[in-house]
C-alpha cells in the first residue's frame, strides 16, 4: 500500500483481503450465535453460508449476510425469542424450524449424523456433506433458481466434496421425486459451469435435464426483477404490482418443489395453481395484515 | 493538543485478523473493513491507554521498525481516530492540513513506511452475489417501508432487517 498525497483517504480493492476478514467476521458471529443458544440449552445446526464457503477456494468471495441455523421444533419458540433479543438481532440469524422446507428426512436422523468442527474453541455442528448438498439444492430450487451466482454453491459442494462422500446417502434415502430435483440442480451446475461429474452415479445429469427447466432457468437469469417480500413494497403500489406480476403465475420451479411435484411431469400449471393456493394467498393476506394501520 | 494523551485501541465490536505485514480489521458496528499496514498496526497495538505518543515513538524504534518522529505517530493516531478504531475520538493533530502538507511536516526524518489505514472495499464479485447492492441505508428501497425505525443490518449484502423500534 502506498500513501497517496492526492487522495483524501486510502482505499484498497483486494478480494483476498476482503474475503479473509469477512470470513473471520462470519466465524465470530457463528461462535457467538452458538454460545447464545447453548446458554439456553438449545442445540442448533449450522448450514448454508459459512458451511458452504468452506468448500469455496480461498481466493473467491462467498458472501453470506446472515447465519442460517436450524433447531428442533420443540426448541423453535424459545430459539425465536433468543433470535429476536437484542443480543440475537446483532448476529443476524436466519432461524429454521428443523429442515422441513428443505428436506424430507427426519430432524433426528439429520441431527444425529451432523459433523462438528471447532471455531475459537466452540464446537459447531454442521450438516453432514451429503445432507447439506441436498438441502442446498432444494433451497436454490425453492428460490426459483433465480440466482445464477448461487449455483456456484452447488458446484463447489460437489467439486470439493470429501473423498468419502456417500452418493447413496445423499440421493437414495429420499423419495424419487426429490432425488430428481437434486440431480437436476447438480446437472445445471454441470451444464452451465462445467462441473465434472465423471465417476459419480449421476455422470449424465447435465444430459437428462428437462427442457422446460432449462428454459425457465435461462429466463430467470435473464430477468433483472427478482422476487422480493411483498411486505416491503406494500406502500409502493407500482413495485407491489410488479412483484405481484412476478408471482403470477408462480415460478414453476419453485411451485413444483413447493408442492412435491415431479420435474418430469408434462405440465406445470397444476403445481403452480396448487402452490399459489397454498402460499400465494397466505403471503398476500399476511402482507395486508402486517401493513394494516 | 496534549502530548500526554494516552490513546487506547478499541476492541469492542472489532474482528481482527493478523496477516504478514498488516492487520485486517472488520468493524461490526459500522460494517466497514480496514487494512492497517505494518506501521499503522504497530501504533494501534501500542495504544494501550498508558503509552503517550513519545512512548510509542520509543517503542517503535526499540522494535527496529525505523526512526520516526512524533508527527509520524500522530499521523497514525489521526487515522485511527477518524476510522473509529480508538476507544475515544481524539482531536486531529493535522486538522485542516492537506495530505501533502502533512507529508512535508513529517518529512524524510521518518524513514519507516508511512502508517496507512486503508478502507477495504467489498469486491464487485461479492456484491454481485448478493441480492442487495446497497452500501448504505439511504440506497436501500426496503428500509423504512415496513417499519419506520427499521434499519438494514447488512449494507452491501443481502438485506436483513432489524427493527430498532
Amino acid at each position: 500500500m502506498q500513501y497517496d498525497p492526492d487522495q483524501d483517504e486510502d482505499e484498497v480493492f483486494d478480494e483476498f483481503r476482503w474475503s479473509t476478514i469477512y470470513r473471520a467476521t462470519q466465524q465470530k458471529k457463528i461462535v457467538e450465535a452458538f454460545r447464545l443458544f447453548r446458554s439456553d440449552g438449545i442445540e442448533p445446526v449450522l448450514f448454508k453460508g459459512w458451511a458452504i464457503a468452506r468448500a469455496f477456494p480461498e481466493t473467491v468471495s462467498r458472501i453470506s449476510s446472515d447465519t442460517d441455523l436450524a433447531v428442533s421444533s420443540a426448541e423453535f419458540r424459545r430459539a425465536e425469542a433468543i433470535r429476536t433479543s437484542p443480543a440475537g438481532r446483532k448476529l443476524v440469524i436466519d432461524l429454521h424450524n428443523e429442515f422441513s422446507r428443505h428436506d424430507s428426512l427426519e430432524w433426528e436422523t439429520l441431527f444425529a449424523r451432523c459433523e462438528t468442527t471447532e471455531i475459537d474453541g466452540e464446537t459447531i455442528r454442521i450438516l453432514r456433506p451429503e445432507d447439506h448438498l441436498r438441502v442446498v439444492c432444494v433451497h436454490w430450487l425453492i428460490d426459483g433458481a433465480q440466482y445464477r451466482e448461487k449455483l456456484w454453491d452447488i458446484y463447489y459442494l460437489v467439486a470439493n466434496r470429501p473423498k468419502d462422500f456417500d452418493w447413496q446417502m445423499c440421493l437414495d434415502e429420499v423419495e424419487s421425486r426429490r432425488r430428481r430435483w437434486i440431480v437436476c440442480a447438480i446437472g445445471l451446475a454441470a451444464k452451465y459451469f462445467g462441473l465434472d461429474l465423471s465417476g459419480t452415479p449421476i455422470s449424465n445429469a447435465a444430459e437428462t435435464l428437462p427442457k422446460w427447466l432449462i428454459d425457465r432457468v435461462e429466463k430467470e437469469w435473464a430477468s433483472e426483477m427478482k422476487l422480493e417480500p411483498l411486505d416491503a413494497h406494500f406502500r409502493n403500489p407500482r413495485k407491489f404490482l410488479l412483484q405481484l406480476k412476478k408471482r403470477t403465475p408462480p415460478n414453476p420451479i419453485a411451485a413444483t418443489v413447493d408442492v412435491g411435484g415431479s420435474f418430469d411431469s408434462r405440465l406445470r400449471l397444476h403445481y403452480q395453481l396448487h402452490s399459489f393456493g397454498r402460499r400465494g394467498l397466505a403471503s398476500i393476506r399476511r402482507s395486508i395484515s402486517y401493513n394494516r394501520p | 493538543m496534549s502530548e500526554l494523551q494516552t490513546p487506547k485501541a478499541r476492541k469492542r465490536g472489532l474482528v481482527v485478523q493478523e496477516m504478514p505485514g498488516e492487520i485486517l480489521v472488520y468493524d461490526t458496528e459500522t460494517n466497514k473493513a480496514h487494512c492497517l499496514n505494518d506501521s499503522a498496526a504497530f501504533v494501534w497495538t501500542s495504544c494501550n491507554g498508558v503509552n503517550t505518543v513519545s512512548d510509542i515513538v520509543r517503542e517503535f524504534e526499540a522494535n527496529a521498525k525505523g526512526t520516526v518522529t512524533q508527527d509520524f505517530v500522530w499521523l497514525a493516531i489521526d487515522q485511527l481516530s477518524s476510522k473509529g478504531l480508538l476507544e475515544t475520538k481524539i482531536e486531529p493533530k493535522f486538522k485542516g492540513k492537506s495530505r501533502r502538507d502533512v507529508l512535508k511536516t513529517i518529512g524524510l526524518v521518518s524513514v519507516a513506511a508511512l502508517p496507512i489505514i486503508a478502507s477495504l472495499a467489498a469486491p464487485q464479485s461479492a456484491l454481485a452475489a448478493t441480492s442487495c447492492n446497497c452500501s448504505r441505508d439511504s440506497e436501500c428501497n426496503l428500509v423504512n417501508q415496513v417499519c419506520p425505525t427499521m434499519m438494514c443490518a447488512n449494507r452491501g449484502m443481502t438485506p436483513a432487517f432489524t427493527c430498532t423500534g
